[in-house]
């Protein structure tokens, strides 16, 4: 059975069809890259696996671990194990990034039926993970995001995935605002997470993070469909021609 | 002529001003008030006291017997008592060495008069109904050079029914000193009415906080008159949640070059309160500071107002003067008004203001459930966060935590009821 299954999924914004069908199936173990021009429809894409209210499906089906999302709120979605790192990652002032972490933790632990950490140990797997993704002790005493450079940000996203252990994560544009230097650690931790036991869903404009996350299969989103799906040859395909050559053959 | 119950109060505080021999600065701030506000006057037009002017209210005779409630007071600090209005020595700590304490003699007390009455507090109630009534002006010294460590916490309670309570301070911090003052005020009367005059001599740096909690029945009208000196220093921070009627109006005059303030507030509003900060910040000479940050959370049938002004005149070249206002309204009948207004007659200046009323961030509240935060705890985190960030931008690291206990007290029953 797939981990996530994605049925003809059809979504408009504002009367506009955003969202024209698209369907796929992903396994555990399995990392797929969803590579599309601007306005092809990604980042709906994330914010309506997400749960992103606005974000309802007219047509179509989402199933995780063969349960259907479409009744579940975002919250729901994110405690049953789905999480999506931001391509713009929010501020929260006022909001420690400790606290964050720990709440975030202990609602997912909670439905998992584990106990909630206490303080002490909570603080110690976090600082653990935390410099796995070169973030700093002080950067968690600060205020969620605020102040973060792009490159913090980001790396606060993958930390965020380290420690929900989400069995379906999805990279919306992870890749967007790094240096290479950035681009590096952000994959690396991204690549430490991947198991048997949980699927990856990176969205990209760029073949670029696809040299440091290597994907099982690449789909092209245009217009709200899958138009190609492939292995990783189809990333070089476009960083090559560009989309237009696929599109137009599509 | 038909008999008002204006004519009543004003009767009732003449009557009650003869009992003092000090009679000059009362009989001169007595005649002076003619009538309540009317919401005719632009100042109160968001903050109407109809009701206030219906009630049959008169000057409390202070019972100098009444003993203070047990208010939960902070380590370390020294405690002075305000009991209907009347400062009590038997209840308060000794001050410690370069503070003092003293009653304002009626000559004294007539300087005292003159000094509000050349501000624009001078036609405000409180400066005149309050200057009748009290039953003596005190006057908190710091002397020169004293920078004071511990804080200084003045508790304002007392008060009865259909009675109005009149403390009237003085607070000097002379050249080169330095103090931390918290004033309470847990008034359980009808019409609190606390004026302050504050004058900060050059290089005299002065933290305040003041928390209004008062009865659910109260009505507070704090007026507080400020003037800064040459590089001095005021750091301000208003916590307003008690009372029907709190409004907290404070007019600061920046006279000395490189002074510098910051007037912070927030209000958190709930039932059918009514939370009102005025302020107006007058520039008059160059070189100087003033930041204002204003925070609102407002619940049930509340109504929140935040009127800032800021002046700056023709010669007071190099002016910073930032103003901000936010108000989260939590439900659909709580209603938030924003008021800012610039005056600007200098050309040198950076001056900035935004006011905005409205509901929690969605991207926000999406970001937290997307992190598996069920809703109502992501409000919760989010409304906290909201005030906490203020607070820490605006109060001392050590009075942190026990500021924002205070505010959470009073959110908590907000979130309650609105949330969950």
């Amino acid at each position: 059975m797939s981990l996530l299954e994605i049925k003809n999924a059809c979504l408009k914004l504002d009367n506009k069809n955003i969202l024209n069908g698209v369907s796929l199936s992903i396994n555990s173990g399995e990392v797929h890259a969803i590579m599309g021009p601007n306005g092809s429809g990604k980042s709906t894409l994330s914010y309506m696996l997400a749960g992103r209210d606005g974000y309802e499906l007219e047509e179509g089906e989402i199933l995780l671990d063969g349960i259907s999302l479409s009744e579940m709120e975002a919250d729901e979605r994110a405690r049953s194990g789905l999480f999506l790192a931001f391509q713009y990652p929010v501020e929260l002032p006022g909001v420690g990034g400790m606290s964050f972490l720990r709440e975030a933790v202990n609602s997912r632990r909670k439905f998992l039926g584990e106990e909630e950490l206490d303080h002490l140990a909570f603080v110690k797997e976090a600082r653990k993970e935390a410099s796995k993704m070169h973030v700093k002790d002080e950067m968690l005493k600060r205020a969620v995001n605020v102040g973060f450079s792009g490159g913090e940000k980001k790396r606060f996203e993958i930390l965020q995935m380290a420690m929900l252990k989400p069995t379906v994560s999805i990279l919306d544009e992870t890749d967007s605002g790094l240096d290479v230097d950035a681009l590096k650690i952000v994959s690396d931790g991204v690549n430490a997470q991947r198991n048997n036991d949980n699927a990856i869903v990176v969205i990209t404009h760029y073949q670029r993070l696809l040299d440091y996350i290597i994907p099982d299969f690449v789909h092209i989103l245009s217009d709200g469909v899958i138009i190609k799906s492939g292995g990783p040859e189809l990333a070089l395909e476009v960083e090559k021609n560009g989309y237009s050559g696929l599109i137009n053959a599509a | 002529m038909q008999h008002s119950i204006k004519d009543d109060y004003i009767n009732s505080i003449k009557n009650y001003t003869n009992q003092f021999e000090d009679t000059n600065f009362r009989r001169i701030a007595c005649n002076d008030f003619k009538s309540w506000p009317s919401p005719r006057e632009e100042t109160w037009r968001l903050s109407r006291l109809g009701s206030l002017s219906r009630k049959k209210i008169k000057p409390i005779n202070p019972n100098l017997k009444k003993n203070n409630n047990n208010t939960s007071t902070l380590i370390g600090s020294t405690i002075i008592h305000f009991i209907d209005g009347a400062y009590r020595e038997d209840l308060s700590s000794k001050l410690p060495s370069g503070v003092n304490l003293s009653v304002l003699s009626d000559s004294e007390g007539l300087k005292y008069l003159q000094k509000i009455k050349k501000s624009n507090l001078s036609d405000h109630p409180s400066t005149n109904v309050s200057l009748s009534c009290t039953p003596s002006i005190m006057k908190l010294t710091v002397s020169k050079d004293t920078k004071v460590k511990d804080f200084i916490q003045i508790i304002y309670e007392g008060g009865e029914d259909n009675q109005s309570v009149h403390p009237v301070l003085y607070l000097e911090l002379e050249k080169n000193s330095s103090l931390y003052l918290i004033e309470r005020f847990n008034h359980l009367t009808s019409l609190a009415m606390p004026l302050q005059l504050i004058e900060l001599r050059n290089k005299a740096s002065l933290n305040s906080i003041k928390i209004f909690n008062d009865n659910e029945k109260t009505y507070n009208l704090s007026a507080n008159c400020v003037y800064l000196s040459k590089e001095s220093y005021l750091n301000s921070f208003s916590l307003i949640k008690g009372g029907i009627f709190t409004r907290s109006e404070t007019h600061a005059y920046l006279n000395g070059c490189n002074a510098k303030l910051n007037l912070n507030g927030v209000y958190i509003s709930c039932n059918k309160q009514h939370h009102d900060l005025t302020t107006a910040i007058y520039h008059d000479v160059p070189d100087c500071t003033s930041k204002q940050i204003v925070r609102g959370v407002l619940g049930g049938k509340s109504t929140g107002v935040f009127q800032g002004k800021v002046r700056v005149a023709q010669d007071a070249q190099r002016t910073d003067g930032q103003q901000m206002s936010r108000a989260i309204l939590l439900s659909d009948t709580a209603s938030a008004n924003a008021k800012p207004e610039l005056e600007i007659y200098a050309d040198d200046v950076i001056c900035a203001h935004g006011a905005t009323v409205g509901e929690l961030d969605d991207d926000q509240l999406f970001y937290l459930n997307s992190r598996g935060v069920p809703m109502d705890k992501a409000r919760e985190i989010l409304i906290k966060a909201f005030l906490e960030d203020m607070i820490n931008q605006s109060v001392d690291n050590s009075l942190h935590d026990f500021v924002f206990k205070e505010a959470e007290l009073a959110l908590s029953s907000i979130i309650t009821k609105e949330i969950f």
